[in-house]
């Protein structure tokens, strides 16, 4: 008897285990659910920024993608990587007008010097991906700063170009940890940074 | 194997570095960005909301209201949750809601509907062992057909279930347990489909 309801308990696990967890609706409700949306009381965003912005997140996934596979390759050989978790910065304020703040400056120069030490001992490939990457950034920063001279003080503006920053801050200090630096004590240095 | 295995790790991040992006978008208050998100994710949404309510127009109409809500409150996330769990506990929350919202119209009526509406969604497919599942899920009472769809088909812990549904656990616990026996009892005389 007990024999018999494992078996029926497992065969309901597994008929429930088949169901599909999506059913598509019958009819779009994408119109109605548009007609209720409220507009945000914030800026728009100008059409021809998104691309910057877009290139900044797509750069920033890569970079993680390229991290983890060199995690990878740094477990198969059995390597001490310092532990201390993720890069993480602290939320940063907009310095007045459209320049660095010398102390955000200051680390960046400082993990930029440690990583062209050790960037040689990256693989080619991820090597080259990371080297597009930082240009990548670098490149949606530019944009992003002759907006702010177009346009001072835009708020939109400014968030993304703060996004820039950081994100090329986190891909630099990311990969300056994975390939055996002294990134804990930059890391350090670089959360007490504000732009 | 090892080249699959990095593909699918490339792809898993390229979806994860798209929807921040998409999320990011909407939050900025881009509809078309809220357009794409509500296409990647309104087929989890309704199933979810079609077996919790088992009635097609009520989950039609939770499944709008929980996007609206997400609308709304998408300035607020903050992303410590991936978007997909976090719009499943407002469609849960919209479903609830407008239980309550019944209960207070119609009154004691409110039970007595035909639930099941699930067979006749032409989504679900035309299955013979699936109709019949969904049928049987869609005839349960409705506090244990609710814990059932949360945590034998999605995946809920009886904790989070039990505080999504505002429910003690050993409730929670007890309301899956009489729904399995339900539905195997259900499952194993099923009724002659016409």
């Amino acid at each position: 008897m007990t024999h018999e309801r494992e078996q029926s308990a497992t065969r309901l696990d597994e008929a429930l285990g088949q169901l599909p967890r999506g059913i598509e609706p019958a009819r779009d409700l994408w119109p109605g659910i548009e007609a209720r949306l409220e507009p945000r009381a914030r800026r728009t965003a100008r059409r021809w920024l998104w691309p910057a912005a877009a290139a900044v997140v797509l750069v920033v996934g890569s970079s993680l993608l390229t991290a983890n596979l060199l995690r990878r390759e740094e477990a198969e050989v059995a390597r001490q990587v310092p532990a201390g978790g993720g890069t993480t910065f602290t939320a940063a304020t907009f310095g007045p007008g459209q320049t660095l703040d010398p102390a955000y400056d200051a680390a960046r120069q400082e993990l930029a010097r440690s990583l062209a030490g050790r960037v040689e001992r990256l693989p080619p490939e991820a090597r080259r991906q990371l080297e597009q990457n930082l240009a990548e950034l670098r490149r949606a920063s530019a944009e992003i700063n002759a907006a702010l001279d177009l346009s001072p003080g835009d708020p939109l503006l400014e968030e993304l170009l703060l996004n820039a920053y950081q994100d090329e801050l986190a891909v630099l200090a990311s990969v300056n940890q994975l390939t055996g630096g002294n990134g804990a004590a930059t890391t350090t240095n670089a959360t007490r940074m504000q732009l | 194997m090892a080249e699959q295995g990095a593909g699918s790790e490339f792809e898993r991040a390229r979806r994860a570095a798209e929807e921040r992006a998409l999320v990011e978008s909407a939050k900025r208050g881009v509809t078309a960005a809220f357009a794409t998100l509500y296409r990647n994710h309104v087929g989890k949404v309704y199933g979810l909301c079609l077996r919790m309510t088992a009635n097609r127009a009520t989950a039609e109409d939770c499944t709008q209201e929980a996007f609206i809500q997400a609308w709304r409150s998408l300035p607020a996330f903050e992303g410590r949750s991936a978007f997909g769990t976090w719009l499943h506990r407002i469609a849960v929350n919209a479903v609830l809601a407008q239980g309550r919202k019944r209960h207070e119209q119609l009154g004691a009526d409110a039970s007595a509907e035909e639930p099941a509406a699930v067979l006749a969604d032409p989504a679900v497919g035309d299955d013979g062992a699936v109709l019949d599942l969904e049928q049987a899920i869609g005839r349960l009472p409705p506090g244990a057909r609710q814990v059932l769809v949360l945590v034998g088909l999605y995946g809920y812990s009886h904790e989070e279930a039990a505080a999504m549904l505002g429910i003690a656990v050993g409730t929670c616990k007890s309301q899956l347990h009489r729904a399995r026996q339900l539905l195997g009892e259900r499952l194993e005389a099923p009724e002659v489909r016409p």
